[in-house]
């Protein structure tokens, strides 16, 4: 692939990194896992981008590609494995940490989050980027109907995570 | 405030504590090599097309004399071409499915792709199992009508045998050869599913009962 290309390539990820940070925070829990998925979205962008013709935003491709490379073509490294038995750990304690704080809230809250589906993690996903429920459907393939049942079936499991 | 306002507000906060990687870290990561599944998945059938391709060649030569004593040799030819036929079809299928794979497609129709590529190699294993105990039925029926070219192609050195514990000692060796065949291929089967599949599977199923 030529030198152009790669170049407005890369800088126009560089821009849009953090949207690529945001689906790894969500689907991983350590620095590594991170790192790992990463480096994986970022090859399936690079390997996608020749055929991206500006007819949908940028970043709108991205969110597919990330979410798409998170639940169904990235492979769990050994090391992420091994930080989903320190994730189910931590949850254990969790009811006897508890503490009304905010922080702690949000604490408690990621980590329900991590103990979703893939799935289900993709559309708390696009709820907490501000996509309509249109966006949503047509990035997972669901009916809009659905998604809307979904969405409403993980904020209540959530809230009662928080509120038991 | 509701909890996932705070959770809201928090997940628009943390922009700033993103590392920036930097033009080089970026073109580094692009020059690596993909670890994904459909790679995996492309690379483990094309080891499928080609050893259900080589198997064929590994018959030995004595084993065609058997055809031709048994007066099948037209019939063989013609269930080869018909195999190369066949095994032509299904590669363009897989190479169409293969193709169509599209990673900016929505979830639930990438995995439907993915799944259907992997699917067009199945059958195309089954194929070959179906068509080889097909062949060897046929066969054996051939053989065992007829107990004179039996012993005849069995026995060539006419070493006295029971003919009744001949054949079952016939039909003994292909049901153990049958049943260590579906054996590997099963064990063969739930590493693949079991390691490669499993994740996919599962959305999959989980999306598609979403969607009902």
């Amino acid at each position: 692939m030529n030198k152009e290309l790669e170049h407005k390539f890369i800088s126009e990820f560089q821009e849009n990194q953090n949207i690529i940070h945001k689906v790894c925070r969500i689907y991983t829990n350590n620095q590594e896992a991170h790192n790992d998925l990463f480096q994986e979205i970022t090859i399936q962008l690079w390997k996608a981008y020749p055929k991206f013709r500006g007819d949908s935003k940028l970043s709108t491709w991205m969110y597919r590609i990330g979410l798409n490379t998170a639940i169904t073509l990235y492979r769990k490294s050994k090391r992420t494995i091994q930080t989903q038995d320190f994730d189910t750990v931590l949850h254990k304690i969790k009811s006897t940490d508890y503490d009304n704080t905010e922080e702690e809230q949000l604490k408690l809250m990621y980590k329900a989050i991590h103990q979703l589906s893939d799935i289900d993690k993709a559309l708390i996903f696009l709820y907490l980027e501000d996509k309509n429920y249109k966006e949503i459907s047509e990035t997972i393939g669901i009916s809009e109907v659905n998604a809307r049942v979904k969405m409403n079936r993980i904020k209540t499991r959530l809230r009662t995570i928080l509120n038991p | 405030m509701d909890e996932l306002d705070i959770l809201k507000k928090d997940w628009k906060k943390q922009d700033a504590n993103f590392p920036k990687l930097s033009y080089n870290e970026i073109y580094k990561i692009i020059h690596k090599k993909s670890s994904s599944i459909v790679k995996w998945i492309f690379i483990i059938c094309i080891a499928e097309f080609l050893f259900w391709g080589f198997i064929n060649l590994l018959i030995p030569e004595s084993f065609f004399t058997i055809y031709e004593k048994l007066h099948l040799k037209a019939f063989l030819k013609i269930t080869y071409i018909l195999h190369y036929a066949i095994v032509v079809v299904f590669i363009y299928l897989f190479y169409k499915n293969y193709n169509s794979i599209c990673v900016v497609d929505s979830t639930s129709l990438l995995m439907k792709k993915i799944i259907k590529t992997r699917k067009t190699v199945n059958y195309y294993v089954y194929y070959n199992i179906i068509m080889t105990i097909i062949l060897s039925i046929i066969v054996n029926i051939i053989m065992f009508s007829d107990p004179a070219l039996l012993n005849e192609v069995m026995n060539p050195k006419h070493v006295p045998i029971d003919e009744t514990k001949f054949f079952y000692i016939v039909l003994t060796v292909h049901i153990v050869g049958l049943l260590i065949m579906s054996g590997l291929l099963w064990l063969y089967y739930k590493l693949v599913y079991g390691i490669l599949l499993r994740k996919l599977n599962k959305n999959y199923k989980e999306l598609e009962t979403l969607d009902i």
